[in-house]
């Protein structure tokens, strides 16, 4: 699968895990979703590094963020210019040591990179699902990986980690599998979203569904609700920085096109020129309907439901926890992130809460962090 | 230095490992790298939790494979239920906090038992020390130039006994040591003792 054997990485230093491809796992039973609503099969793409024991025990899921995917590190091509989103924290002598774990990461449920979801086409009827997608929830996403983990002869899980949406998934594992999950980082996340965090949510959907190209969520690949999606992504990208780091980045610099005065309603500022590429190539790698579909899901997830105490949820837990806030995260602030360890230490639990000062925004879990890393490597060591 | 850590981590631990009952869930408020809770769990299987505002100290923790919470002593208190702790340990920390009171008094409601443990500002070396040279003692701890020291309210053992009448806390055992750390102290604790360690609870 990977290229990157264990006895090449002498100990104390880093590797990369190299030329990596993606696999298909075709789940041929039918899957019902948690709030009805069932589809016939499944397939969830994804990808491994380093090798699993012969206990198949020595797992760590990697769970993926709302325009995440599978491919977490490694590249596909020497030609690659970009390696997997979470490649500085994964290979080999990395904080996620593929010298030692077997490492996974599955394109989500309801996903649009090779995983079953809206644009993909239903046996039963011979055309994509569109809207008639079942509703999706996390749990259905934890629900999904389980059969792919089954699949790979995955026994227990060493550890889920996944910062935001992948941090709820991480949660949702150690509560629905708590014989099976050892340990769980959570980073960046929030056992339920607030409605500021909703809010956001509800604009972007707005934004496509009023795109004329949304069309009931019927549209031909390429051709859907463009302007609509760009401008959601554009917007759900504010949120995911912080006021310091753009000021810090951007500030108040202006574009070349601005310069030659061409502009009236043109991208003046160097933050506008941004955000358009940040939409702009957002449109080309993801599907709308995916969007709809996972933000309703992180808008759904209530880890406090049913009884309004989070305790109460947790009770089930046997897992180790680790859960780490962003000081200016501002979307799932570090008091979210204190809450689920404060339950779970109310609870009985075993979990730690770290903070880390970065000024990145929300996504601090994802930039090159010397004090993240010792934490989980640390933590995954322990 | 390091030796005189390791003779005070020895000396709580074994006051502590003496006082603590097997099982117990104890929660350690300015764990610092969790030496002492790590110990503990090994020697009397406590379910532990420690809390510290230190970054790079919780980093330790958790490679220590300990459950530790960055943030605020006085606000995690407040989030448990009334004795959800068997101890609160508060070792060589109450002397650096902003608001001692609160914390003790917190530590009381949700825990059964308050291990406290400082270094006795009255004992006279430290008095010696004042008087000869004008400067902060430091008597044990003098390893930390001022610029560097953090603020420090220090305490002595008259204050803390005067202080546990007024907020009618009980106290359980009273450790004096003499400047070794090792030897205790009888009589005259107020200027003999280096350090001091006990244990209260809410006076029934």
């Amino acid at each position: 699968m990977n290229d990157a054997s264990p006895e090449e990485f002498i100990a104390g230093q880093t590797g990369e895990v190299g030329l990596v491809s993606w696999q298909d796992f075709v789940c041929a039973e039918p899957f019902h979703f948690e709030n009805g609503g069932k589809i016939p099969s499944f397939t969830l793409r994804y990808e491994t590094y380093g090798r699993l024991n012969a206990a198949g025990d020595n797992a760590i899921l990697i769970c993926h963020a709302l325009s995440g995917d599978h491919h977490c590190a490694g590249i596909h091509s020497i030609l690659d210019s970009k390696s997997g989103w979470w490649n500085n924290i994964i290979g080999p002598g990395k904080p996620v040591d593929t010298g030692k774990w077997f490492v996974v990461c599955s394109n989500c449920l309801g996903g649009c990179v090779g995983s079953t979801g809206p644009s993909s086409v239903n046996p039963e009827t011979g055309e994509p699902y569109y809207a008639s997608f079942p509703l999706l929830t996390i749990r259905d996403m934890v629900r999904a990986q389980k059969k792919l983990l089954d699949h790979l002869g995955v026994t227990r899980l060493y550890a889920v980690v996944g910062g935001s949406m992948g941090g709820m998934q991480a949660l949702q594992w150690m509560i629905d599998f708590p014989d099976y999950v050892e340990k769980v980082v959570a980073l960046a996340t929030t056992a339920r979203q607030s409605a500021q965090a909703i809010a956001f949510d509800a604009v972007g959907r707005s934004a496509i569904l009023q795109d004329p190209g949304w069309n009931g969520g019927r549209y031909e690949p390429g051709k859907g609700p463009n302007v609509g999606l760009s401008v959601a992504r554009m917007m759900a990208h504010i949120t995911y920085l912080s006021d310091q780091s753009m000021e810090e980045k951007f500030g108040r610099s202006k574009t070349e096109e601005a310069g030659a005065g061409k502009t009236l309603f043109g991208t003046e500022f160097q933050v506008e020129s941004y955000l358009r590429h940040q939409g702009k190539s957002f449109i080309n790698r993801f599907d709308a309907n995916t969007y709809l579909y996972f933000t309703k899901a992180l808008d759904l997830f209530d880890l406090y439901t049913p009884t309004g105490k989070l305790e109460d949820t947790f009770a089930v837990v046997k897992s180790r926890v680790l859960v780490v806030g962003f000081t200016s995260d501002w979307l799932y602030p570090p008091e979210q992130n204190r809450d689920l360890v404060h339950a779970l230490l109310r609870a009985g639990k075993k979990a730690t809460y770290a903070q880390l000062d970065m000024k990145l925004g929300h996504d601090s879990f994802l930039v090159h962090a010397p004090e993240l890393y010792r934490l989980v490597g640390g933590f995954l060591e322990s | 230095m390091t030796k005189i850590h390791a003779i005070k981590r020895e000396t709580d631990l074994q006051i502590l490992g003496d006082w603590i009952e097997p099982g117990s869930r104890v929660l350690d408020l300015g764990c610092g790298r969790g030496v002492l809770l790590e110990k503990l769990r090994q020697k009397k299987d406590v379910q532990a939790i420690g809390v510290d505002i230190d970054a790079e100290k919780i980093e330790a923790c958790v490679r220590r494979g300990l459950s530790v919470y960055q943030g605020d002593a006085a606000s995690f208190l407040s989030l448990f239920d009334e004795s959800h702790f068997d101890w609160v340990i508060l070792s060589r920390t109450v002397q650096e906090l902003e608001d001692p009171a609160k914390v003790i008094r917190g530590a009381l409601r949700a825990g059964r038992k308050l291990a406290i443990g400082f270094e006795n500002h009255g004992y006279w070396r430290n008095r010696l020390a004042d008087l000869a040279s004008g400067r902060a003692s430091h008597s044990l701890t003098g390893d930390t130039p001022w610029p560097e020291s953090r603020p420090q309210n220090p305490v002595s053992v008259p204050e803390f006994e005067e202080f546990c009448a007024r907020e009618s806390i009980g106290i359980l055992r009273r450790v004096w040591l003499a400047g070794d750390w090792k030897s205790p102290v009888k009589r005259l604790a107020p200027l003999r003792a280096a350090y001091a360690m006990y244990a209260v609870s809410k006076a029934k």
